[in-house]
């Protein structure tokens, strides 16, 4: 089955080869685990490797940021833009809802105009300020992500989790259901030090690795790495060893 | 022939490039268009209304308005209907997008800025 590559070795194992194509896949985690880095990476790999030309879609953060972020692991996107290789478009939620319900709208020119393959929209979480009805949320983000696979376009979308470490909410799941595929990023606590997690936690269409790994942002960008050995309840932000967690339910009783 | 300094002064201000002089006296001649091309130089792929520009620049929308309606008269910027929405970026004529990098890029050395200040404040007068 053809595959959307990432670039990101450890992450394109874990998805037997990459995401599908014309697929919507979220990357959801609290500040600061590297969604945007992900993100950025699976754009610069897609030009660079894959003559994928690529959009950053973003709400609120500069593009100047991205420029910057982009330069600290060696990615010119300044270049690539002048290439006619990536654009990233600053704009509104209400103006992208309203731009991509209408014919030849600015996002779908732009996308014409390098022929665009991968986007990155960063992130999703500001759609939630265009209504408070969660039925109508889930309306507007599923129309989103249609619209974006009708412009031909493969997506990483980013999510952002109110809290640092621990669960997703419940309406932060909802997400979930709309998307093709979801990666969660976690701060996990092991021995007083912060680490960080990845986990694959669905991919329609598509078996998928069910570890959950470490990574690190390093100056190449997201590296993942194996897979937490000898603990539980990663996810939870809190692990521990193996060895406790068969004590508290065989020993302790 | 007498040369007063009125005369002198305006003829070391206009020692510029004559692409770059057209440019600010016909184009970015307020100190909040400047603030735009700024702007618009470090993020050129914005497209949004103008409540979000003035926001993003710092501005009140009130005062962003007519600046940039006059951006798009004299070419430099685009609006376009997204719905029923107006929404403003930068004109997508490579030529355009040439002179702005170049006026923003010239900005960087400070005889050319005192230059520019002293064109915008007499269109101001």
């Amino acid at each position: 089955m053809e595959r959307v590559k990432t670039g990101i070795a450890g992450l394109d194992e874990m998805l037997h080869g990459g995401f599908l194509p014309l697929t919507a896949n979220v990357v959801e985690g609290a500040p600061g685990t590297g969604k945007t880095t992900l993100g950025m990476q699976f754009i610069y790999s897609g030009i660079v490797q894959y003559n994928e030309p690529g959009i950053i879609l973003t709400f609120e953060e500069f593009p100047q940021q991205y420029y910057r972020d982009a330069a600290s692991f060696g990615w010119d996107f300044r270049a690539l833009e002048a290439e006619g290789k990536l654009r990233v478009i600053m704009t509104s939620p209400e103006v992208t809802r309203r731009d991509l319900e209408s014919m030849g709208g600015i996002i779908e020119s732009m996308a014409e105009e390098i022929g665009a393959k991968r986007i990155l929209v960063d992130s999703l979480s500001h759609f939630e300020r265009l209504t408070r009805d969660p039925i109508e949320l889930r309306s507007l983000q599923y129309s989103f992500i249609n619209a974006l696979k009708r412009e031909g376009l493969t997506a990483v979308i980013t999510h952002e989790t109110p809290t640092l470490f621990g669960q997703t909410t419940e309406g932060d799941m909802n997400l979930a259901f709309v998307a093709d595929s979801y990666i969660l990023l976690r701060y996990v606590e092991i021995d007083s030090a912060v680490h960080k997690a990845l986990l694959v936690l669905k991919l329609r269409g598509s078996d998928h690795a069910k570890d959950i790994r470490r990574f690190e942002i390093t100056p190449r960008g997201i590296e993942v790495q194996s897979k937490f050995e000898g603990r539980e309840g990663i996810m939870s932000g809190s692990p521990r060893r193996m060895a406790e967690y068969f004590e508290q339910a065989f020993v302790k009783r | 022939m007498n040369v007063t300094s009125d005369d002198f002064t305006a003829r070391l201000m206009n020692d510029m490039d004559p692409r770059l002089l057209d440019f600010i006296k016909n184009k970015v001649n307020s100190f909040i268009k400047w603030d735009l091309m700024r702007f618009f130089y470090e993020n050129p792929n914005t497209a949004d209304t103008v409540e979000n520009i003035a926001r993003y620049a710092g501005r009140n929308a009130a005062a962003v308005k007519p600046e940039l309606d006059e951006l798009v008269e004299a070419g430099v910027m685009e609006r376009r209907m997204v719905g029923d929405m107006p929404v403003y970026m930068l004109s997508n004529d490579p030529e355009m997008r040439r002179l702005v990098n170049d006026f923003i890029t010239a900005c960087e050395d400070r005889h050319f800025r005192v230059k520019a200040v002293y064109h915008i404040i007499r269109q101001m007068r």
